[in-house]
């Protein structure tokens, strides 16, 4: 089968700096795939220039096929691709169920059934149905985490890319974010996500990919990937 | 939001609006009912700067010139084509949303505080167009707009009359806001506001939705201008360059942008307090600078929001907030 998101050698300067050069990466449809590497390697870039928050400097992504290269963030929200931001956020002065709302008002038409038909059903299944009439600016920080979850969720997404989506989160979120997350895949989602908690990428993730420098040092089964020499290299004395 | 709550919300305007509308019982002097007339026009205004400012967070320094737009599009209709006022009223609008596109295009790409000067930039370089413009736009003496105003075969020319049309249409411009903001476009705008980077992510196409609000405040501003034009007779450049646009701004923020009162409570406290305090215009000037800063420092959400946030705080003892109100920071903690 046919990869849903095909990246291939996706390059990224800033000025001097290459934050990603030649990454080729392939997402398969319904796994949960990790993305790790040390800090600055690239792994927020590498999202950014797929969401289109940044243009690339070279390379080519196909999301289903489909060259999405360059394209507006707007254009790819609407092809299906969701994202959520390393700093986490949320409309802040707006209320928890309208910020679900909006995100849930400007999705492409048509897809498979919705297993969140409403704004409600999307803050039930991510725990903050209590908090629908707060405002999200006063959100305790992992609940803002969440919130963010639910508004990428609310797009309809095939694809969702989750930067650290549980940085900052204590042991009780993290594993309420966790079971979240596999869930997923059941529902026609696919995943890739990047967390520096290798114990978190270990139980959500069978494949991952490492990035070192802008560039792509490894990419397999998780166990292997953890246990190749060069991976331990890049990690020697870090959070391995 | 629930329909029922969203038209509770509309209620008090429309009940200060029907105490307006009845005002001409206690036969108001000449003085007055023109005083009021003029701000009726501006509140039009106001309301479109509203969804602009207040929905959508960009601020515009032009908003006079869109109103000139209107009224030069009423005046030169009437004298070159002979077309009266109830057809110059969407034409007008169509014109000034039209230039409202124009400078908003280029100006909203570069965004932030470049708009504002943009839009500052327009306000003057329209007023020094019309300057400019010969006899077609009257020079600097500007135009003469003759002709009366009839509805249903009435001559609404007369004061009272042409009072009451400007409350009927400033209740549609009120209306009108208040459904804008009850809409998912109204959502739309609040959350490119609170944070564009977010809202491109989640499918919004935040260029198009800004030129967009920019456009439909050029609508409101140019059937401003229509009643203004038909109303005083004669326009000139100075009314519509950047000291009125100024003004515009300053109301809407003393009013309070996000609010449906907002619009109309600056449109008439800043028409009527140099009356009521007997000043003349460069007191007036100083006391509307003060206002400003005081707004901006001390309530954020605009009088009527303080108003509103005060009475909360007296009855229920806590403050709260509601989603078009409050003016949060555009991101949440990092
Ligand atoms: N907008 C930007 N402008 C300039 N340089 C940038 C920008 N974004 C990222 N960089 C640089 O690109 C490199 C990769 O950064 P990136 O944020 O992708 O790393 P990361 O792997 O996500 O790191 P972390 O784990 O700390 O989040 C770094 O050297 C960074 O300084
Ligand atoms: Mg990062």
């Amino acid at each position: 089968m046919s990869p849903i998101l095909a990246i291939s050698g996706l390059g990224k300067q800033f000025g001097g700096v290459t934050a990603l050069a030649g990454v080729d990466l392939a997402v398969e449809e319904g796994e949960i795939l990790g993305v790790v590497g040390p800090n600055g390697s690239g792994k927020t870039t590498l999202f950014n220039v797929v969401t289109g928050v940044h243009k690339p400097s070279g390379g080519t992504v196909l999301f289903r096929g489909r060259d999405i290269t360059g394209l507006a963030p707007h254009a790819i929200s609407r092809a299906g691709i969701g994202y959520t931001f390393q700093q986490a956020m949320a409309f802040a002065g707006l209320g928890v169920l309208e910020n679900v709302q909006i995100a849930g008002e400007h999705r492409r038409a048509g897809g498979a059934a919705n297993p969140w038909p409403t704004p409600q059903a999307l803050l039930d299944f991510v725990g903050l149905s209590a908090l629908g009439g707060e405002k999200a600016g006063v959100l305790p920080f992992g609940s803002l985490r969440l919130l963010g979850l639910a508004l990428a969720l609310a797009t309809r997404p095939s694809l969702l890319l989750l930067d650290e989506p549980a940085a900052g989160l204590n042991d009780r979120e993290t594993s309420a974010l966790v079971g979240l997350v596999r869930q997923l895949p059941g529902h026609g989602i696919t995943v890739c996500v990047i967390d520096h908690d290798m114990k978190l990428m270990q139980m959500l993730c069978r494949r991952l990919a490492v990035l070192d420098f802008g560039s792509k040092i490894a990419d397999g089964p998780t166990e292997k990937v953890l246990a190749d020499p060069k991976v331990l290299d890049v990690y020697l004395g870090g959070d391995l | 939001m629930k329909t029922g709550n969203a038209l509770r919300s509309l209620l008090p305007v429309l009940v200060i609006l029907a105490l307006i509308a009845a005002v001409p019982l206690f036969s108001p002097s000449n003085r007055f009912l023109s005083l009021a007339i003029s701000a009726g026009t501006n509140v039009i205004a106001l309301y479109g700067l509203s969804v602009l400012f207040g929905q959508t967070g960009i601020l515009s320094m032009g908003h006079a010139a869109l109103v000139g737009v209107g009224a030069y599009a009423a005046a030169i209709l009437a004298r070159d084509f002979g077309v009266g006022f109830w057809t110059a009223l969407p034409v007008a609008a169509l014109a000034s949303a039209v230039f409202a596109m124009i400078v908003g295009i280029p100006s909203l790409r570069v965004g932030g505080h470049h708009f504002v000067i943009m839009t500052f930039a327009f306000g003057q370089l329209l007023a020094i167009v019309l300057t400019n413009g010969g006899d077609y736009t009257g020079a600097a003496t500007g135009l003469d707009i003759a002709g009366p105003v009839t509805l249903f075969g009435a001559d609404m020319s007369d004061l009272t009359r042409y009072y009451l049309m400007v409350v009927a249409f400033v209740t549609a411009a009120a209306v009108a806001s208040w459904a804008i903001i009850h809409s998912s476009y109204g959502r739309t705008l609040r959350a490119i506001r609170e944070n564009e980077k977010l809202a491109a992510s989640l499918g919004i196409n935040v260029g198009r939705h800004k030129i967009g609000a920019f456009v439909v405040s050029g609508v409101f501003a140019g059937i401003s201008g229509v009643l203004l034009a038909y109303f005083l007779g004669h326009i000139s450049p100075s009314q519509f360059s950047s000291f009125p646009s100024i003004y515009l701004a300053l109301m809407v923020m003393i009013g309070g942008a996000r609010l449906i009162e907002g619009p109309l409570a600056g449109g008439i406290l800043v028409a009527f307090l140099p009356e009521v305090l007997n000043l003349d215009p460069v007191q007036s000037r100083i006391v509307y600078g003060v206002c400003l800063i005081a707004v901006i420092m001390l309530l954020p959400d605009g009088l009527i929001g303080g108003i509103v946030r005060a009475l909360r705080v007296a009855f229920s003892g806590k403050p709260k907030q509601e989603a078009e109100r409050d003016a949060a920071p555009s991101e949440a903690r990092q």
